[in-house]
């Protein structure tokens, strides 16, 4: 089944007058344990299509279904309530909070999250981290933290409460490309260990290639939607 | 539980920051608390004036001439007898009882003329009741049955007056008639409370009786209690059997004056001094939200992604600013303690001020103001920091944490 579906949808910003289409009328479906990526030049309308189907702004016109779910007109609260539960995000800038660690930082995902006891909290917190590779790290704050290490942290906060979908959008701009490799290969394992569905977007040719599924946006259309094997990064 | 682990953390994001506006609602508060307390010392002070030279703890007098004892008129007066004055001694806490004789006069120097309040005495009673002892600047107290008068410093200073000197007061009886009182001057008073060294002239009670043709009859008594305590139970029950005696006498605490009520009502600038406070310290929260808000735009985005609530976003900003109010809130009422106990120990030295007339206040001229403590006041105060700083930051922090998500977290 599909987890996500995405019919006629447009995104309009309207500033002072000026009219920016960023999205002219996508249609795409996003199925449950998918590895995708969403690619194309700057400008092209990734960030707006994440936003929208993280639930996180709302298409000018179009459908969104989220497991079936009619969401366009979902309240504020209720669209909260879906991100809160099913959706971790990472953003290019990290995004970690400055005054807590890297163990509060996973933590505060997943302490909103009810019904899940203080025990298993921290467990899940401590096996993320360390799926993450940042075992010993626990206590660091973020500015303790280089680049890919709180790119890391922000991994583990998006996984942490098991979401249904990881949206990041250009997870690994601000990092090397030797880093940008590894932040990868963790959201790659993160896929395969937990059948977590991902869906990223980047303008790096480089890394958009080690996904399964590449979608190419051009001035806020699908251009390409091309389904291949999974690539093996671990070969 | 841990929304509130983070606002603590948040509170000392900015150590600076945060010191600083809970320094400033510390200030409010102990400026405040400063103030309160000399306000306090300064109605003590009164009190105690009226109490120590005007008053006694309380009065007795007819009900009707209570009503109207400005009039001074010499109708509705007491006659003073042994069962009454017994009566007054059983008073619970009773120390001693004077009784007094007010009636109007005209003082009259041979040349100049001028309305004063003239006072019959027993100045063994009266000097007892009141702490008139150590304020005869000049010259002695007189004696029953002599024609001799006391009179206040400045009355002695405008008409040019000295021991040894003679008045004659006029005075009309209680038939009308025109009389005369001469009498020498024996002494002059000038006592921490200015009405009585403005325009009293105190003579021998007897004299002023047969005077005013009044045989045996007072105005009033004066009683000292031995406790500083305003304990209205003892007048009630006083009054109850006073009651027993002559239902028209009426039984009146200091508490009862014009005057006090007065200072009491002057309080209430208070409240503006209050007010001007809380809208400092509300300034300096919503302005310490808002730069928390703006500089941590990101932060809230991401938390809106994480998908907490509005509600919960706003929660950690009040939080955050509650603490600020704590910290502000406790170092407030330390500051105000020691300076309380400062006032209270060492006093202010009005003496500095002597250029203002402080007198018409009813403040003594020659004296230091000391501090009162009003344990209220603090809790008051503390409770007005944190319930105040609370409120102060919950229009910013909804502000904040309405952003759009997107917005926030691009910084579009
Ligand atoms: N809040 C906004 N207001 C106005 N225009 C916007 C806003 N956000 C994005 N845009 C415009 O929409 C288009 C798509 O932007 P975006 O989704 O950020 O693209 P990408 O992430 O691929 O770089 C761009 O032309 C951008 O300028
Ligand atoms: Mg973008």
């Amino acid at each position: 089944m599909a987890l996500l579906k995405l019919k006629a949808i447009k995104k309009i910003y309207s500033q002072e007058k000026i009219e920016v289409a960023a999205l002219r009328g996508i249609d795409l479906e996003i199925n449950e344990g998918e590895f995708s990526t969403v690619f194309g030049p700057s400008g092209s309308g990734k960030t707006t299509l994440l936003n929208l189907i993280g639930c996180l702004d709302k298409p000018t016109s179009g459908k969104i279904y989220f497991e079936g779910n009619y969401i366009a007109n979902f309240s504020k609260k209720d669209l909260a309530k879906i991100r809160r539960k099913n959706i971790g995000f990472v953003f290019q800038s990290y995004n970690l909070i400055p005054v807590l660690t890297a163990y509060e930082n996973v933590e505060f995902a997943i302490n909103i999250v009810d019904d899940i006891s203080k025990d298993e909290i921290k467990d899940r917190v401590l096996r993320m981290l360390s799926l993450v590779g940042l075992k010993g790290l626990e206590d660091r704050k973020p500015n303790e933290l280089s680049g890919g290490q709180k790119q890391r942290v922000a991994i583990a906060r998006a996984l942490v409460k098991k979401p249904k979908l990881v949206l990041a959008d250009e997870p690994s701009a601000n990092l090397d490309s030797k880093t940008s490799e590894d932040i990868l290969e963790i959201m790659m394992k993160m896929n395969k260990e937990l059948n977590t569905t991902f869906l990223f977007s980047t303008h790096d040719p480089l890394v958009m290639k080690h996904a399964e599924r590449k979608i190419e946006i051009k001035d806020g259309m699908i251009t390409k939607d091309e389904r291949g094997e999974k690539v093996n990064v671990f070969s | 539980m841990f929304l509130v682990k983070l606002s603590l953390k948040n509170l000392m994001r900015h150590k600076k920051r945060t010191i600083i506006t809970a320094l400033i609602i510390a200030w409010a508060i102990f400026f405040y608390i400063t103030f309160d307390s000399l306000l306090i010392g300064m109605n003590d002070m009164v009190f105690q004036n009226i109490i120590d030279y005007e008053y006694g703890h309380i009065q007795i007098s007819n009900q009707t001439y209570w009503e109207n004892k400005d009039e001074l008129s010499l109708d509705n007066l007491i006659t003073n007898d042994e069962t009454i004055n017994n009566k007054i001694t059983e008073i619970d806490r009773y120390q001693n009882h004077a009784a007094q004789l007010n009636f109007q006069a005209r003082l009259n120097d041979g040349v100049n003329e001028t309305p004063v309040l003239g006072r019959g005495i027993r100045p063994e009673q009266t000097f007892d009741v009141l702490k008139y002892k150590d304020y005869i600047i000049k010259g002695e107290v007189f004696k029953m049955g002599e024609h001799k008068a006391i009179i206040g410093k400045r009355l002695s200073d405008i008409m040019n007056l000295d021991v040894g000197d003679y008045i004659t007061l006029l005075t009309k009886t209680k038939n009308d008639t025109l009389n005369t009182i001469d009498a020498e001057i024996s002494g002059v008073i000038n006592t921490p409370n200015p009405n009585i060294n403005q325009n009293l002239v105190f003579v021998p009670l007897d004299i002023s009786q047969n005077a005013l043709n009044l045989n045996n009859k007072v105005s009033h008594y004066i009683v000292r209690l031995d406790s500083q305590i305003f304990n209205q139970s003892i007048v009630n029950s006083f009054q109850k059997e006073l009651g027993e005696i002559n239902s028209n006498f009426g039984v009146y605490s200091w508490r009862n004056l014009d005057e006090v009520s007065i200072t009491k009502a002057k309080q209430s600038g208070n409240v503006l001094i209050l007010i001007i406070i809380l809208t400092i310290a509300a300034i300096g929260i919503i302005n310490i939200v808002i730069l928390a808000a703006l500089e941590r735009m990101e932060e809230i985005g991401m938390m809106k992604a994480l998908g907490l609530k509005e509600k919960e976003i706003v929660y950690t900003f009040v939080i955050e600013s509650t603490g600020i109010g704590i910290i502000g809130g406790m170092f407030g009422i330390i500051l105000g303690a020691i300076s309380v106990y400062l006032f209270t120990k060492i006093g202010i030295d009005f003496g500095a001020f002597m250029d203002m007339d402080m007198t018409q206040y009813g403040i003594p001229i020659i004296s230091k103001i000391y501090g009162g403590w009003n344990p209220k006041t603090f809790i008051y105060m503390f409770f007005f920091a944190v319930f105040g700083s609370m409120l102060a930051s919950i229009l910013p922090a909804r502000w904040a944490a309405k952003k759009d998500p997107v917005k926030a977290i691009y910084r579009r």
